[in-house]
């Protein structure tokens, strides 16, 4: 793994997040609606002195070009501008909120990474056995139900059936001021369900991949080459055949993030999880522009950084990629 | 004395899309300790098959041992457990493939698929397997063998790669190493260093050779002994010497006057006429009769039998009636 690799992918990455920038900055302006109208109305409704008043203090009476200049000049200096709605930086509320995303996203990635890849190499094992049928069934439905369905029927399910997991919020209130691994475990409960349900779809969709890949992979020179040593068949398994097997796992696990993401804020909506997904929601309603494109920043520098990850990972599990930029 | 590995009346039936198929029938063949016995045949003659059903490892599905024994100085490998026959494997039977471009896995160091080899089957650490590996590295010829033990694959030409392989074999001194076709797919200098390799480790470890081939070349200077196949069966056997000299079976002398060297004079490269029929079409008669100069009547109604007609065994009715 060369230094200048790794310095180029992060200059490719900086390059790429300010045209992500733009690109939000221009298509929201696209977007109909007028901030000033909803702010006005939040006021209890204005004339159109007041709304012009409202557009010069927020800046929106300057050419578009101009405003962009002005928003990517703050952008550099770390400055996100100011909610129109909160009357907060948008960088506070994004940071009081991006906490609770990110652990999501994870736990779905890494939850759905691990149960997908080890369901789809014990069903590439037997490629016509019953598990495997089972997988292609679970992972079809999977891929077909949306989210939101799933969610609602987990919170029918365990609000009153088996009430068992918290289907509302991250964290008790009367644990609120618990120890911290009181705590811990606590957001740990909350997080089963929104977690298994973001995890649902991407985890049938590795089980498919990863089967796949397994009996592509099963089929090959080396993996005879493994038994003709006599290596037993967990390790023909998960040690010769899934480390070549994991490449179009890897590939698919980055490109997938971004709707991870994306999916996140769904599922935040319908558990009520205190991430960037409700501010994301409530903000394009509200025509809260600064908001909007901060959240977009964050989920679009997330992206960013985990297709670097993919790449290192890339490098580390297929030794024919590494000294290659 | 009973031979060391000992292949007796083997049936190997694959499922296929034509219904069941014999790929391997009435096959025997024996090897005893420092000894080589070549196989050769025309490509789809059944040479892999055969030794992937010693190595137990016929793809299942769709193919099965259907009949018949292999016995490893006694012990009928067709009958013991998935466990035992992983002990054997790499321990007491050992196979180098006929690709080595894509017989080592890409993701590891060769030095570490060697010292796997090792760890599976003795009682040693990571770092003394790994040294053993080197010194085998060594063994096969491989220049700064420390510095390439750490090499991946695809770092390294074919026929280092075949090295690798013929280390990683020997690396449990075997007792029967089945080279299947271990130089077609490098060039032709690589491949002299290849077979002398071979020569070399057998006479170091003493263990039995089954080289395949279809090259009648190598079969001259490496085999003592040659099994012919073609289409499931054996269809001559005896000493490599009375086999090139005295081709019985019209297949085997057409393969023999195909060698430039070997045949009538003539330096052009030939063929047999004719293409080797597909299993799910071979009849009652003799397989090789649609190529065949000398096929009457009989040679459509009776598949001819491995007998001692004269010289040497061989399975074909023109040889049995004298008529060649
Ligand atoms: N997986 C399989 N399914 C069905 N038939 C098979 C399978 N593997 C091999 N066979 C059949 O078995 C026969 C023998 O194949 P084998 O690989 O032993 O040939 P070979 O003599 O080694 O040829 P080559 O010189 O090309 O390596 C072939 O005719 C092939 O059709
Ligand atoms: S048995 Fe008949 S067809 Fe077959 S090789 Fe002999 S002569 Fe030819
Ligand atoms: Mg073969």
């Amino acid at each position: 793994m060369s230094a200048s690799f790794l310095f180029r992918r992060l200059v490719y990455g900086l390059v790429l997040m300010l045209g992500v920038v733009v690109l939000n900055f221009i298509l929201i302006r696209l977007a109909p609606g007028d901030p000033a109208v909803v702010i006005a109305g939040e006021m209890g409704g204005g004339d159109a002195a007041l709304l012009d008043a409202i557009r010069a203090q927020y800046g929106l009476d300057k050419p578009l070009l101009t405003q962009l200049g002005i928003y990517l000049g703050s952008i550099l200096q770390g400055d996100l501008g100011q909610s129109f709605f909160f009357n907060q930086p948008v960088a506070t509320l994004i940071g009081n909120r991006i906490g609770p995303t990110i652990l999501l996203v994870l736990s779905a990635q890494v939850l759905s990474i691990l149960l997908g890849v080890f369901l789809g190499v014990i069903a590439a094992r037997k490629p016509n056995g019953v598990l495997s049928g089972v997988v292609s069934v679970v992972a079809t439905v999977g891929y077909a139900v949306p989210v939101f369905w799933t969610g609602i029927m987990l919170i029918i399910l365990f609000a009153s059936v088996f009430p068992i997991f918290p289907v509302e919020g991250m964290q008790s209130v009367r644990l609120r001021d618990a120890g911290l691994w009181v705590r811990s475990v606590d957001i740990a409960h909350h997080l089963v369900l929104p977690a298994f349900t973001l995890a649902l779809i991407y985890l049938a969709q590795y089980a498919r991949l990863s089967r796949a890949s397994m009996l592509d992979v099963l089929g090959s020179d080396y993996i005879r080459t493994a038994r003709a040593k006599g290596a037993p068949e967990h390790s023909i398994l998960f040690k010769h055949a899934l480390r070549n097997a994991s490449l179009p796992i890897l590939t698919v696990a980055g490109l997938q993030f971004g709707n991870l993401i994306s999916g996140a804020l769904l599922v935040e909506t319908v558990f009520n999880w205190p991430g960037m997904g409700r501010l994301a929601f409530e903000s394009i309603l509200r025509r809260d522009y600064p908001t909007v494109l901060g959240v977009l920043f964050f989920a679009s520098a997330m992206v960013v950084v985990a297709n670097l990850l993919t790449d290192l990972s890339y490098r580390l599990a297929d030794p024919r990629l590494r000294g290659k930029t | 004395m009973s031979a060391l590995l000992e292949i007796e009346n083997l049936r190997v039936a694959f499922n296929t899309r034509h219904g069941e198929v014999t790929a391997l029938d009435s096959v025997s063949l024996t090897v005893n300790a420092g000894e080589t016995l070549g196989v050769v045949g025309e490509s789809g003659c059944g040479k892999s098959i055969t030794a992937l059903s010693v190595m137990g490892l016929i793809p299942s599905p769709p193919g099965r041992i259907a009949g018949g024994a292999i016995r490893l100085a006694g012990e009928d490998l067709t009958r013991v457990s998935e466990a035992r026959m992983r002990a054997l494997r790499g321990a007491e039977l050992a196979m180098i493939f006929q690709e080595p471009m894509t017989s080592l896995n890409p993701v590891f160091t060769v030095g570490d698929q060697i010292a796997e080899a090792i760890m599976l089957h003795q009682k040693v650490g990571h770092a003394q397997a790994f040294r053993d590996a080197v010194a085998l590295l060594d063994r096969v010829g491989i220049p700064s063998p420390d510095r390439r033990a750490r090499d991946y694959p695809h770092q390294l030409s074919g026929g280092m790669r075949q090295r690798v392989m013929i280390a990683m074999a020997v690396s449990c001194r075997p007792r029967v190493l089945i080279a299947d076709e271990p130089t077609t797919a490098l060039d032709v200098t690589v491949q002299a260093q290849i077979f002398d390799l071979l020569n070399e480790i057998q006479r170091d470890f003493g263990a039995a050779i089954i080289l395949i081939t279809h090259d009648m070349g190598a079969i001259s200077e490496m085999a003592d002994r040659v099994a012919v196949m073609y289409a499931g069966r054996v269809i001559e056997e005896a000493d490599a010497d009375d086999v090139l000299d005295h081709p019985q079976h019209p297949y085997t002398r057409g393969l023999i006057s195909c060698i430039p060297a070997l045949g009538k004079g003539d330096t052009e490269l030939r063929e047999i006429p004719g293409v080797v029929p597909p299993l799910h079409r071979l009849g009652a008669g003799c397989a090789f009769a649609e190529r065949c100069a000398h096929r009457n009547g009989r040679c459509d109604s009776g598949k001819p039998l491995l007998v001692n007609h004269g010289h040497h065994p061989a399975a074909c009715h023109a040889v049995q009636e004298g008529r060649i």
